[in-house]
């Protein structure tokens, strides 16, 4: 049957070749938003551990130092430093402020000591030694020695750093703390949190200790809202690549109702003429998916921030790939097993 | 020689033996089995009404006996191929191939029995239009399980047979309709069956390719295996041992008119009977009834003196459609087709009635 079922798509090449490319388009776009979504929560486990800190204390009553709208005085690090367990203890400032451009630029301004352990090496340049310097993210674009001014204040670009991206791209900017203060708090003395090497086994009052992977979660919470729309996105996707899949393989299936008649009166049983079908919706979703990974691999580098789609998406589409095959082809398969054979008896 | 099976029942004719048949090239070993139908009846619904195409029929076939079943349209010839192929499942009555009862057949059995027993020839072809010629006939080897290389050869074989040999990689759609018929036939011998069924093989052909299907189909009718042609084209008659008339015939010849005495619930002629009269009421009521597939009945008309009824069976070689029973004690006159139509070309009082 299984030649039987590839003439039949070879017959139909026409209408297999649209379906596979309206497939394909599909579960190309699945591919990207699930590339989007990954991108998203890696970017802020991603910048969560390049602070290289154990555990973070934040003020009481916040859930987190990338959120947190209550800032602690910087020097809170200093007595954190004491507590039992803690090796170091640095302040960080963790805000937004925009680049003054022809259209400003959103960005993120991390703010630590110079010399601190959170300190993380650029990939070209130099990292911080004195106020008015910057690393910049490379996705900003700029040049090392560039002048940026950052909320009014001017910074010269000494280090560039990648992949420090996070909250759908916004690029990063490394900042002197006392660069970060008066960018944020007008140059009080604050910062929203303090990183530590160690875990502290006691905090002072008014201040509480979160692991990075509290961090991590805290950093999430504002992309809930986003992920869920692109997974209810992802689902009316594959939705449509159900209904494609399967209005192909009906159709087909409602076409060849005089051929499976006839199969099924020279005793061919309803499981080869499944198997055929199944093959025809195997063929069909395999094709698609190649045409998927094309799509997305030619669609990637036009998204303004760098989507990433790991290994696990491209398995988790087969999955979804035969999920939806096998879903799709049910009508189909329905059609087929109803078929009588007295229907090759009749005349055209 | 003529002989009428019952009153209700089709007619057969023994023909003579037709030309070709003893020089049958896609011969089988003798000693098939014989096609044995005993008191067939194949009922079903049509718009809520019972209908009986095969109502009672018996048929013995002979190995090597090519029979034709010549009728209208609608009168049951694809029915009664159906239920020999074992597709359509009778409603009473068997039929026997040697000692294999094919209306029994079930699960297994009866995959194995439409594989390798029985070959169809269908109306239209009914070649599968993405496949080959020589695929096509594939198709039925390939789904018993035959490997790819002995199909393709076993199809090169059958092809070769029926004159195809240059059109084995021709799609249906680029070969005549006689090519096609022959690859249909090709197809129906794929597993040698002792039965090959065909259904109205010449109905989209010209009169030139006619002749390389019949005498194709005149040669397959060979000791070992029957075959069976339903047509309602009576060029056909010359090639069959035996013909089996599904469409009742009305007597063309005049005959006395019969005057009938009927008592109130008496009934004249039945739903699916042969017609052979056209019948007027001289006295009394004739109710019309006709046979729903619950067995209720719904009359459709109560025809009174002067009425007439039941010209449409003699006329078109239908059966009957519906029953008439008297409503009171009534009396009616039959005449026959040829007497009707003298007594309507000067009608007194007649009136035209109802489906009967």
């Amino acid at each position: 049957m299984w030649l039987i079922s590839l003439r039949d798509l070879q017959w139909r090449r026409r209408r297999f070749v649209i379906a596979v490319i309206a497939t394909g388009l599909v579960f190309g776009m699945s591919l990207l938003m699930a590339g989007t979504e990954f991108t998203l929560y890696e970017d802020g486990r991603r910048i969560v551990r390049s602070f290289g800190a154990d555990a973070w204390v934040v003020d009481e009553g916040t859930s987190g130092p990338f959120t947190t709208a209550s800032p602690i005085p910087a020097d809170a690090a200093r007595s954190v430093a004491q507590a039992p367990g803690v090796e170091a203890a640095d302040p960080v400032v963790i805000s937004r402020s925009t680049i003054e451009r022809e259209t400003p630029q959103d960005v993120n301004i991390i703010g630590y000591l110079p010399g601190s352990f959170v300190a993380a090496p650029p990939s070209s340049g130099r990292g911080l030694q004195e106020p008015g310097e910057a690393i910049a993210d490379v996705a900003l674009g700029v040049d090392l020695g560039t002048t940026i001014s950052v909320g009014g204040h001017d910074l010269q670009v000494v280090g560039l750093a990648d992949q420090v991206t996070w909250y759908f791209g916004t690029p990063t900017l490394f900042v002197p703390l006392p660069d970060a203060q008066t960018i944020t708090f007008r140059g009080q003395p604050l910062a929203m949190g303090v990183a530590t090497l160690g875990v502290p086994e006691s905090l002072p009052d008014g201040l509480r200790g979160l692991d990075n992977s509290q961090v991590v979660r805290d950093l999430e919470r504002p992309l809930k809202s986003s992920t869920e729309t692109i997974a209810l996105l992802n689902l009316l996707l594959w939705i449509v690549a159900t209904g494609i899949v399967g209005s192909m393989v009906y159709l087909s299936a409602l076409e060849r109702a005089r051929d499976f008649a006839v199969f099924k009166a020279t005793g061919a049983t309803n499981r080869s003429l499944l198997a055929g079908l199944l093959l025809q919706t195997a063929v069909l979703t395999a094709a698609s998916a190649v045409v998927a990974v094309v799509v997305a691999w030619l669609l990637v580098p036009r998204f303004p921030f760098a989507v990433q789609i790991p290994a696990g998406v491209y398995l988790r589409l087969a999955v979804i790939v035969t999920a939806v095959g096998v879903l799709a082809s049910l009508a189909g398969l329905r059609q087929a097993v109803k078929v009588q054979p007295a229907l090759a008896f009749g005349g055209q | 020689m003529d002989d009428r099976l019952t009153p209700d029942h089709p007619h057969t004719t023994s023909a003579q033996p037709a030309p070709g048949a003893a020089t049958s090239q896609v011969a089988r070993p003798a000693g098939g089995p014989d096609l044995v139908i005993s008191d067939l009846v194949i009922a079903y619904s049509s718009g809520g009404y019972e209908v009986r195409p095969i109502d009672g029929l018996d048929l013995r076939v002979e190995s090597g006996q090519l029979v034709l079943l010549l009728g209208a349209s609608g009168c049951g010839k694809t029915t009664l191929l159906s239920a020999m192929a074992s597709i359509l499942s009778p409603t009473a009555g068997s039929i026997h191939m040697g000692d294999v009862e094919i209306t029994g057949l079930r699960g297994r059995e009866l995959v194995d029995y439409r594989r390798h027993k029985v070959g169809v020839v269908f109306q239209s072809f009914n070649l599968v239009p993405s496949l080959t010629a020589s695929e096509n006939v594939q198709v039925p080897l390939r789904t018993a399980g035959v490997a790819g290389r002995q199909a393709r050869s076993r199809a090169e074989e059958l092809l070769r047979r029926v004159d195809l040999t240059d059109r084995l990689h021709h799609r249906p759609g680029d070969l005549s309709g006689g090519q096609a018929q022959r690859v249909a036939i090709a197809r129906a011998l794929a597993h040698d069956p002792q039965l090959v069924l065909a259904d109205e093989p010449t109905a989209h052909l010209d009169y030139i390719q006619v002749d390389g299907v019949l005498r194709l189909l005149r040669q397959l009718a060979a000791p070992g295996r029957i075959v069976v042609v339903a047509t309602h084209d009576e060029r056909l008659l010359p090639l069959a041992d035996r013909v089996v008339e599904l469409t009742p015939r009305a007597p063309e010849a005049s005959r006395p008119p019969q005057q009938l005495t009927l008592h109130p619930g008496e009934v004249l002629f039945s739903q699916g009977d042969p017609g052979d009269l056209v019948y007027v009421v001289n006295h009394g009521a004739v109710d019309i009834v006709r046979r729903r597939i619950d067995g209720s009945e719904e009359q459709l008309a109560q025809l009174g003196p002067g009425r007439y009824f039941g010209e449409l069976a003699p006329l078109f070689g239908l059966r009957r459609s519906a029953s008439a029973r008297a409503s009171t004690h009534s009396t009616v006159t039959g005449y026959s087709l040829v007497d009707f139509r003298a007594l309507h070309t000067h009608p007194a009082d007649s009136t035209s009635t109802h489906p009967a």
